[in-house]
């Protein structure tokens, strides 16, 4: 946090929920939407037919599946999910230095820039630094601190050259996911060391990226043996306060690491990897904060002649920081997963698996606050299993599935989920689903003490128990022509058990514990538009509206009313467009507006990206950047008083590969 | 809970039949407009439609010397040799398009020798067993060579079809292209796996 203020006992949004017929007016309005625009698709032909496709670009073509495959080429189960997914290419030409600037990609996450290096990011509300409802992965290991079940933005980095895509999921993804998939699951996946041969040398400067550099080379170890290394270094410039004086937040970060994919041929393939980095950053008190952090991840999968798959994965995390005036934290993880799929006639398909975790910490503690005990050791068992059952061929799937995890705070857990996917028409798809989440305790729920030794302020959070969710989704996906791709995804989200402090000697306001006595509940829906106007030119558009609102359980007497558990904003609208000038030169531009956070009196603001993209040969690409260009600097996020502010940044990047 | 009604109608208790009515309603007019679309009347694979619509692709990414064409306004052709896998859908794909001030156009030739003027060439499978004998015949002249199979890029070729997981890939030999006096755009090349006669 305890790098930050501490905005973590925030307080409870005021916000009610609209009338309900407001909400069945927008619903109105989206269906009519759809039917306008399907009537002007009229003459749009179906996908093989000469004049659709002739219009769809090599990527898209290289999409097409011209012969079944054995294994499904998508998850079921994730079709009936409110799924947004952003290509290597789109982050490319979005021009983003950053996985956070990568995930502004997707409409359905709230992403907020809180100074140089810190970011807010979650889905469907509940938006803090270390927001706690969201899973985040990279190539399969699980990258949130288990300390505050936040994730640490800053220290997660990808060579983004490299990167094959980011799944974003809005809605719980626990029965699949586990624990922490409560509104949503980041699932970022790099390309393998095949698709990543031959030598790439990047550089920039700019005025907020000040410099990176990145050197990555793919190479063969023998048949059907690849690999690739990289490192990478960068150096980012301060943000400012709001009267425009440094806030002395500039950071420096390298990282390097290797990954092997070893393929046999057709059945089994083994990828070892890992990544090590070391970071200094900038903050306002007696020293940089200083992080470094490993990896290293093995997996295993192979699929048998009979339509079944298995996969094992095991993963080593060690993460490091020292924040001067406030913690020093070492966190180590120890884990094993393994899924064995296996379809069961025309109508069964059936996916299970186990997980095994240990957390070790130790945390060098100061007077100020206190993790009690200093050092800790958890455990945690997990197993799932689901069905995914064709009701009627290519028309009607359901999933049923349920996920079983122990924790050593809560005991038991059961995180169940029932999908539906209708698909009407090969292009268009209604989903609906009803999912139960928990997000499990951590940590800092459990043993946050302030100051560090009696008499306390803020004295732990014994009774503290698992956040629950049941979750209402309702949703709809089109592809109106080979052009045009709609969606729109609904959810009412009911949720129990929020984090709440209580007093324990009333009607003192001090010493508080830590406990669950808030409930709340969110709505909202998600709009996407992905149009092709022409064989040039893509645009990208998203819309999500949001209402958050929590409350004490009855009985009560909770303290953290004055500020907020989550600081969402109520809509949020984007737009990407992507324009080939020729086949040489790129013209990116996005436009973002957020709405107000009303509980941190912080405005609405729109914003703006641009890129021009070069490409003289083969070898090279020429960018130049600008972001945030629309103001000198502006605020996404915080309270006036600690708040920062994002400046206009300028960036220039030569690319070499060969 | 009441709120629930309002946004998922029904949907709670009886997620298909009534959830779905609302957006049904909504898309009608969609399903009506499906109605009227037949089907593409050539009952060829989708597995050709889209290796159609990548030799299609290929004339935006491909360069060709101005040596290559018999006049200023010639057309750029699009040439099929052997049997003739598209039947006709590759015609109807190319008709009224234009790259630059040139048309283009479909030929189709049976032998190796018949080669006349010709951009595109793509080897049908039925010529698998002659690729040693027409590859000499094309060399020195700037005709990108398409084909299937494994042998293709090993005989000389320089874009070859492979299918993995059920969708096309691209596999190209840069330098074929380039000592044919052809320049392959990186964007094309980024999205091949690029190869050699050794390992094609």
């Amino acid at each position: 946090m305890i790098d930050s203020s501490p905005q973590r006992f925030a307080s409870r949004c005021r916000w009610k929920l609209p009338g309900g017929g407001r909400v069945a007016t927008m619903f109105l309005v989206i269906g009519l939407g759809i039917t306008a625009s399907s009537g002007r698709a009229q003459q749009v032909p179906l996908l093989p037919t000469p004049s659709g496709l002739k219009k769809l670009s090599l990527e898209q073509l290289m999409d097409i599946e011209v012969t079944s495959v054995s294994k499904r080429p998508e998850r079921l189960s994730e079709a009936a999910s409110a799924i947004q997914v952003v290509t290597g290419d789109d982050i490319r030409r979005a021009g983003a230095t950053s996985l956070p600037e990568a995930l502004r990609g997707a409409s359905n996450l709230e992403v907020a820039q809180i100074d140089s290096r810190q970011w807010a990011i979650s889905a469907r509300g509940f938006n803090n630094l270390f927001a706690d409802k969201l899973l985040v992965l990279i190539d399969g290991r699980t990258v949130y601190t288990p300390l505050y079940a936040g994730v640490y933005w800053d220290v997660q980095d990808v060579v983004l050259e490299d990167l094959k895509q980011i799944e974003v999921i809005s809605g719980p993804g626990a029965t699949q996911w586990g624990a922490n998939a409560v509104n949503g699951v980041i699932n970022i996946t790099t390309k393998s060391a095949k698709e990543t041969q031959g030598a790439l040398v990047a550089g920039g400067v700019g005025s907020e990226l000040q410099q990176s550099e990145t050197v990555r080379y793919g190479g063969q170890l023998a048949p059907g043996i690849f690999y690739r290394v990289y490192a990478k270094y960068f150096d980012r410039g301060n943000s400012v306060r709001p009267s425009g004086l440094n806030s002395n937040d500039a950071w420096r970060m390298g990282q390097a690491g290797f990954r092997v994919d070893w393929e046999q041929p057709l059945d089994t393939t083994f990828t070892l990897q890992g990544d090590a980095y070391d970071a200094t950053m900038g903050q306002v008190g007696p020293d940089n904060i200083r992080a470094s952090g490993d990896n290293v991840l093995g997996r295993w999968s192979r699929s048998f002649g009979d339509g079944s798959d298995v996969k094992l994965q095991v993963y080593y995390d060690h993460t490091h920081r020292r924040i001067p005036g406030s913690f020093t934290q070492d966190v180590d993880t120890y884990d094993l997963d393994f899924q064995h799929h296996r379809s069961l006639g025309p109508v069964h398909d059936f996916v299970w698996g186990f997980g095994y975790r240990l957390v070790e910490d130790a945390i060098v503690n100061t007077p100020a606050n206190a993790f009690l005990p200093p050092s800790a050791g958890q455990q945690l068992f997990s197993a799932f299993a689901q069905d995914e059952i064709t009701l009627r061929q290519d028309r009607l799937h359901l999933t049923v599935g349920t996920k079983v995890e122990h924790t050593e705070y809560t005991g038991v857990e059961f995180e169940p989920s029932v999908r539906l996917a209708w698909t009407p028409g090969a292009e268009q798809t209604i989903w609906s689903a009803i999912s139960r989440a928990v997000r499990t305790p951590s940590r800092i729920d459990r043993d946050l003490y302030s100051p560090a030794t009696p008499p306390y302020r803020i004295a732990g959070g014994s009774n503290v128990v698992s956040e629950k969710l049941t979750a209402y989704e309702l949703g709809y996906r089109a592809q109106v022509s080979p052009q045009l791709a709609l969606s729109v995804a609904t959810f009412f989200n009911d949720y129990s058990n929020l984090r709440s402090l209580e007093p324990l000697n009333p009607p003192l306001a001090f010493p508080v514990e830590q406990s669950s006595g808030l409930r709340g509940h969110s709505a909202g829906a998600e709009l996407t538009a992905d149009w092709r106007v022409t064989s040039a030119w893509r645009l990208r558009a998203g819309y999500t509206e949001l209402r958050v609102h929590s409350e004490p359980n009855p009985g009560t007497q909770d303290r953290s009313t004055r500020d907020s558990i989550g600081r969402d904003p109520n809509h949020q609208v984007s737009l990407h467009s992507l324009l080939d000038l020729s086949a040489r030169w790129e013209c990116d531009a996005d436009l973002r507006y957020v709405g107000p956070i009303a509980n941190q009196n912080l405005p609405g603001y729109t914003e703006a990206d641009a890129r021009l993209g070069w490409r003289p040969n083969a070898a090279w690409e020429l960018s130049l950047d600008g972001q945030n260009l629309l103001h000198k600097h502006h605020p996404e996020f915080n309270s006036p008083g600690s708040r920062r502010e994002i400046q206009r940044g300028v960036y220039g990047k030569a690319t070499w590969s060969f | 809970m009441e709120l629930l009604k309002f946004i998922l109608p029904g949907c709670v208790a009886r997620p298909v039949r009534r959830g779905g009515l609302l957006l049904l309603v909504a898309v009608a007019g969609l399903a009506g407009a499906r109605a009227e679309n037949k089907p593409a009347p050539a009952a060829i694979s989708a597995e050709y439609r889209v290796k159609a619509g990548f030799l299609f692709n290929f004339l935006q990414f491909v360069e060709w010397p101005e040596r290559a064409f018999s006049a200023a306004q010639a057309p750029i052709v699009i040439g099929v040799l052997g049997e003739d896998p598209f039947d006709g859908y590759l015609d109807e794909l190319v008709q009224g398009e234009k790259v630059g001030e040139r048309p283009i156009v479909v030929r189709r030739f049976r032998r190796g020798e018949d080669i006349a003027e010709c951009h595109i060439l793509f080897i049908s499978g039925s010529e698998a067993g002659q690729f040693a004998n027409i590859m000499p015949a094309l060399a020195g002249r700037s005709i990108l060579t398409v084909g299937d199979g494994d042998g293709f890029v090993r005989a000389g070729g320089m874009v070859r079809f492979a299918i993995e997981n059920g969708k096309i890939r691209l596999r190209i030999n840069p330098d074929a292209a380039k000592a044919s006096g052809l320049a392959i755009s990186s964007k094309l090349l980024r999205l091949a796996t690029l190869v050699t006669p050794e390992n094609g």
